[in-house]
């Protein structure tokens, strides 16, 4: 039976959507007369699905008829699921109209492997090709490079899309071997490498020649899935650092990882999403992206894993409390961006105000500054650092004031999307929520104190 | 000595009981910077004809003229500089009931202070300025994704119900982007249009309101494709009504089409 583009539809992006990155930055250009499309470097949100991520681009697997069987994916060709192919023509149309009735920025282009790497790169190109030339389009396009493509053809996949990703899906080697057997490691860094090399090459010559084609001008990403696998957070971090610095990565993205399957290999299809480690982990993504933070600062061999109460930067702060109080007057910017409480923004805004005139507390509230963690940090005009008192007190009131909100801002009935796993056991053994929050939280407390 | 002071207390900067009335516009606007500075008063406040309401303080009714607007401009980017002149063209177009009179209060203290004075974020006169330029960017930024176009005989058509103005800041972008389309986005609060059709742009205001036509055949079709793809990439497990909440306010709803039931 023909499957109309509604079911067709339906299908791809329901393989497509466990793949997270969803950005739409990086390149910059406006439409030329004649053609559509334009790209907004900050990237551009056109949707927020119940889940509350954002939907920027049509993201969409060319087909989901796969031939490799990674235990992990959905689309496994061991797995009994509906599949569903797209015709270059329909999903060209089809992104064109969406663009136009503004609901994508673009087109996010993935595809399971069909038959080989190389044929089913030869489809996407195909997609790519109608829309970059015969529809004039000028968008946003994401494509995926199939690991074990062919270097002439993930080339020409370069000079049509304005970002390239080769997913890491799983964090080591082992868990790789293991969970998906048909992708080596080599499959998935050396594309990876060839599309360093040739975009730092393609930017050299965009520099003498200005109209030289560009090849991904808004660079590559990944993404790798968490809780899959047995891996630290260290561990981790530690290989998203080496990515940014090796392959001049523009994102590392996490995914938390949601059971699809019963594999004794996996974690049992009951386990919640790992959605408070991932959170962790984009903010010290963060912290390595904005704030001048290294992997070995954050976390190191004897702190493994992240403190599931404490958000990485204000674990630093407290692992550091002898560095404090600075003041805001004169402190170097690296040191400002460092105090909890006080953002890239706002740092940015004190280094300008203060060379007019000297700050206080008003000043800093007014420009952001989140004082209630700030305060037992900073120093300024006519503030000497907040006294938490002496002794035990004093250190409860600290963390009190750093723990993180979010790990406890669940209801009466409802836990929070980030609780802690501590609290999840307690609810299991029949502990009305609320209070188990309150337990995790007093103890938390406790124990953070104790150590500061 | 008398002990009489050479500078008369008038013409010190002072708070006056007086309203200023001007027409809406940016040049009246500067109008009233120049009326407030030749008189060395701060108004009690500013408003336009909408904006009027029965007071007791007398009503200065300020008068649009080019050359007085022309003269306080130059001034912005001659003595403030160029970044608290864009800050101030800017902040204009916030919807915030009070940003005429915010803006006086800035502008008087930004002359005393000289150029550097924008950078004084913390300051009680500048903060406010930088919070009407964060919700106003933050709605251009919403917007620019939110906007959804229905075709009607070739014709894209949008309405959008944004607190500020921002059809202005809105232009730019779509013009890029859609240069061979004809489109029009109809702001339904301040009741004004952008209008691009034949590679040319312009802003209207209307007299009454607009409505677009219902959706035929074509539309409808991909308006369903369009829900469909929304309601398919929700990961439940993941479910998490807040955080859409916050990133999507239940005010931008109602012009999305993937909120809308089956039209």
């Amino acid at each position: 039976m023909e499957q109309s583009l509604m079911d067709k539809l339906t299908i791809l992006a329901d393989s497509a959507k466990y793949d997270v990155a969803c950005t739409s930055s990086g390149a910059s250009r406006s439409a030329r007369a004649g053609s559509i499309g334009s790209c907004y470097a900050p990237g551009c949100c056109h949707a927020f699905t119940a889940d509350g991520r954002c939907v920027s681009l049509l993201k969409v697997l060319m087909t989901n008829c796969c031939s490799f069987d990674c235990s992990y994916c959905v689309n496994r060709k061991s797995n009994d699921v509906p599949r569903a192919t797209f015709t270059p023509r329909e999903l060209a149309e089809l992104t064109i109209e969406f663009y136009r009735r503004n609901y994508i920025e673009g087109l996010f282009l993935s595809s399971a492997v069909l038959v080989s790497p190389d044929y089913t790169t030869e489809r996407m190109l195909a997609v790519l090709r109608l829309l970059r030339g015969e529809y004039h389009f000028g968008g946003y396009i994401h494509a995926k490079a199939i690991p074990g493509t062919s270097p002439e053809l993930l080339e020409q996949l370069g000079f049509l899309a304005d970002r390239l990703s080769v997913n890491i899906e799983l964090p080591s080697e082992r868990s790789l071997n293991l969970l998906a057997p048909d992708k080596g490691r080599h499959s998935i860094f050396r594309p990876m490498k060839q599309i360093a090399v040739e975009g730092a090459a393609n930017r050299e010559e965009v520099a003498v020649y200005r109209k030289a084609p560009k090849f991904a001008p808004a660079g590559q990403s990944t993404q790798m899935i968490v809780g899959a696998s047995p891996e630290t957070d260290y561990h981790i971090l530690q290989l998203t650092e080496g990515l940014y610095n090796k392959y001049n990565l523009k994102r590392v993205f996490y995914s938390a990882y949601i059971p699809v399957t019963e594999d004794t290999r996996l974690p049992a299809l009951d386990t919640k999403p790992p959605l408070l480690r991932e959170h962790r982990l984009y903010q010290a993504d963060w912290l390595l992206r904005f704030y001048e933070f290294k992997a070995d600062e954050i976390l190191d061999k004897n702190n493994p894993n992240f403190n599931p109460y404490l958000d990485p930067k204000c674990n630093w702060a407290v692992q550091h409390y002898g560095l404090f109080p600075v003041d805001v007057n004169r402190a170097p910017f690296e040191m400002l961006l460092r105090v909890p409480g006080i953002g890239p923004k706002s740092a940015r805004r004190i280094w300008h105000a203060r060379k007019q005139a000297s700050l206080g507390l008003d000043e800093l509230k007014r420009m952001g500054v989140v004082l209630k963690r700030a305060q037992y940090f900073i120093t300024c005009r006519g503030f000497a650092g907040a006294h938490p008192g002496r002794g035990s007190a004093g250190r409860e009131r600290v963390t009190r004031a750093l723990i993180d909100p979010n790990v406890f801002s669940g209801g009466v009935e409802q836990l929070s999307m980030f609780s802690p796993p501590a609290v999840d056991r307690l609810v299991e053994q029949g502990v009305p929520p609320r209070t188990a929050q309150k337990m995790v939280r007093e103890e938390a407390v406790q124990c953070l104190a104790r150590a500061l | 000595m008398s002990g009489q002071s050479a500078v008369n207390p008038a013409r010190k900067l002072h708070d006056a009981d007086v309203v200023y009335l001007y027409d809406g516009s940016f040049e009246g606007f500067l109008c009233c910077v120049f009326e407030s500075f030749a008189q060395h008063e701060l108004p009690f406040a500013v408003w336009t004809p909408e904006r009027e309401t029965s007071t007791l303080y007398p009503v200065k009714e300020i008068l649009t003229d080019h050359a007085k607007a022309r003269r306080v401009f130059a001034s912005f980017h001659a003595k403030l500089g160029g970044e608290t002149e864009y800050l101030v063209t800017r902040d204009f177009l916030s919807g915030w009931e009070d940003k005429e009179l915010r803006l006086i209060r800035f502008l008087h203290l930004a002359f005393a202070l000289g150029p550097g004075t924008v950078k004084r974020a913390g300051h009680p006169e500048v903060a406010p300025l930088y919070q009407m330029k964060q919700s106003l960017d933050w709605e251009v930024d919403k917007f620019q994704g939110f906007v959804r176009f229905q075709e009607h005989d070739g014709m894209l058509g949008a309405v959008i119900h944004p607190k500020n103005y921002i059809l202005p800041l809105l232009r730019g972008h779509f013009c890029a982007r859609f240069p061979e389309e004809n489109f029009l986005i109809y702001d339904a609060v301040h009741q004004a249009v952008l209008l691009y059709q034949n590679h040319k742009a312009q802003l209207m205001e209307l007299a009454e309101p607009l409505t677009l036509p219902p959706p035929d055949e074509k539309e409808r079709r991909f308006q369903d494709l369009g829900r469909q793809f929304y309601k398919t990439l929700e990961i439940k497990a993941r479910h998490n009504e807040k955080s859409r909440m916050t990133h999507c306010p239940k005010r931008f709803w109602a012009d999305l089409t993937e909120m809308q039931e089956k039209g």
